[in-house]
């Protein structure tokens, strides 16, 4: 029983993505095992953005198969063939996946706590108590069981990314999407967002690809880093391997400039 | 020469006929709002044949006047087999007619919603029909409630032409009395003088309204 214990809860399997006739992933092959924590790395336009997307099924591969806990993301499996997903499909690999985004994307409309309660009562069915509770957990854990009755409005930029957190996390997914989540925010608030996904991550059971031009923040907290550049995994390894024994001049370069600066 | 004892003994007739304006123009504009949705939410679908089906339909709504549809739908229908009643007929008439440009303005509160919205249900795993209902909609409508509002009060306004397909509302009323009586004067006045106080009775209020939410 080793082998399912260490079954990658993500496969990429030579997943391309191309936008028109423009190349942003090409052929990528990553595993992702459960409770692992990955950031990744990387200069603008090479593919990270998508890299996330397109496993939260917002993009579809152009190429390739992603596969979550066993499963196809576009595609199952009909009596011996492979046919094309319905959305019921997608609904239940998606269960598995959540995502916080650069710019929160949170429910102007809903106060805090709707924001957190809103999908543990329509999506997974809970009553309103229950949902309630675990929301306000969820929010406890993240500083804002005060903010309760707010809107998203009036919140600065680094509250409402830890709602958007809370949000994402009420769902208990296994693998969390963090793209670039700090980097709207102005830098004073950096770090009170940092110390909320690093709590998270020490709590160990979920895996997490985290997308960051933090690389203080990458080095603490990830088992491996991923270099992306030009829509290809680059170079892959250990904080160790790829802060202070980078190998490929392309990485290099690119760690070079935030050494600078 | 003004009468007023004239003018106080048609009011009740007129008042009268108000009602079936006003009755005229609340269903109506109730089948308009659900109507737009429909086309709105059609013409986003999936399926070409009824996005292309759907703006088709709307296209074809609005680029023909009231007046041809309301004919069409009362004197053309009794041809097959369906016979509407003056206010059936009207009702449908401008409900349909109206479900076109509201369907527009649905169209552009959706437009405006931000592509995160819709991101955000999909990673919260929203069905469809969660999403639309309670992330999207919510969002879209509010910013376009005053032009909606608008178009309730340019269908009001309209519903005279619904005495070409006989419908006893207020400017049939009025003509009527004119032929009894000879005395158009006072019955065109007082129409007149109701329209004023109904839609700008209306406009106000739906600008009270307006500021309540804006400020919510
Ligand atoms: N929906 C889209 N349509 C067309 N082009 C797209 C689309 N989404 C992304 N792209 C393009 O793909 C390229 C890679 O995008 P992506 O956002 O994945 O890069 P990234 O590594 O996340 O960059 P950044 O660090 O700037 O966020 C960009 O040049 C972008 O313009
Ligand atoms: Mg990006």
């Amino acid at each position: 029983m080793e082998f399912v214990k260490d079954a990658p809860i993500v496969r990429y399997r030579k997943v391309s993505k191309s936008f028109g006739d423009r190349p942003i992933l090409k052929e990528i092959n990553l595993d992702i095992a459960p409770g692992e924590k990955i950031a990744v790395i990387g200069p603008s336009g090479s593919g990270k953005t998508t890299l996330a997307r397109l496993l939260m099924t917002l993009e579809e591969p152009t190429s390739g198969t992603i596969e979550v806990d066993g499963n196809q993301l576009w595609h199952k499996t009909v009596q011996g063939k492979l046919v094309r997903a319905d959305e019921k499909h997608l609904h239940s690999i998606r269960g598995k996946i959540g995502m916080v985004f650069q710019h929160f994307n949170l429910f102007p409309h809903m106060s805090i706590l709707r924001n957190v309660t809103e999908a543990p009562i329509h999506v997974l069915g809970l009553d309103k108590e229950e949902a309630v509770e675990r929301a306000v957990s969820m929010l406890k854990k993240v500083g804002l069981a005060d903010k309760l009755d707010q809107y998203p409005a009036q919140l600065s930029g680094g509250q409402k990314q830890r709602v958007a957190i809370a949000r994402a996390l009420v769902m208990r997914p296994k693998v969390m999407l963090f793209d670039e989540v700090t980097s709207a925010l102005d830098p004073e608030l950096v770090g009170e967002v940092l110390t909320v996904i690093r709590e998270i991550a020490e709590e160990g059971e979920m895996a997490m690809l985290l997308i960051t031009h933090e690389m203080e923040f990458a080095r603490d907290v990830a088992d491996r880093i991923i270099f992306t550049d030009g829509g290809r995994i680059v170079e892959q390894g250990t904080p160790e391997q790829i802060f202070y024994r980078p190998q490929s001049p392309r990485l290099i370069t690119f760690l070079s400039r935030f050494r600078a600066g | 020469m003004w009468s007023w004892s004239f003018t106080w003994s048609i009011l009740p007739q007129i008042l009268e006929a108000m009602k079936t304006t006003i009755l005229a123009t609340i269903v109506g504009f109730a089948f308009a709002l659900v109507g737009g949705l429909v086309l709105a939410l059609g013409r986003r679908a999936k399926n070409r044949a009824i996005s292309l089906g759907t703006a088709g339909i709307v296209e074809f709504v609005r680029s023909t006047p009231l007046l041809v549809q309301l004919y069409f739908l009362f004197y053309g229908f009794p041809a097959i087999g369906i016979s509407l009643s003056p206010f059936s007929a009207g009702v449908l008439g401008l409900g349909i007619h109206y479900s076109a440009y509201l369907s527009e303005v649905y169209r552009s509160g959706i437009d405006a919603v931000p592509r995160g919205q819709w991101e955000a249900s999909k990673a919260l795993n929203f069905s469809k029909g969660t999403m639309w209902r309670r992330i999207i909609l919510p969002q879209a409508i509010r910013p376009v409630i005053p032009v909606l509002g608008n178009y309730l009060i340019v269908m009001f306004k309209e519903t005279p032409v619904l005495s070409a397909i006989t419908l006893v509302e207020m400017l049939l009323t009025a003509k009527m009395i004119g032929a009894e009586s000879f005395r158009y004067l006072e019955a065109f006045t007082l129409v007149g003088i109701l329209f004023l106080i109904l839609s700008y009775g209306s406009s106000l209020l739906i600008r009270r309204l307006e500021l309540k939410w804006s400020r919510s």
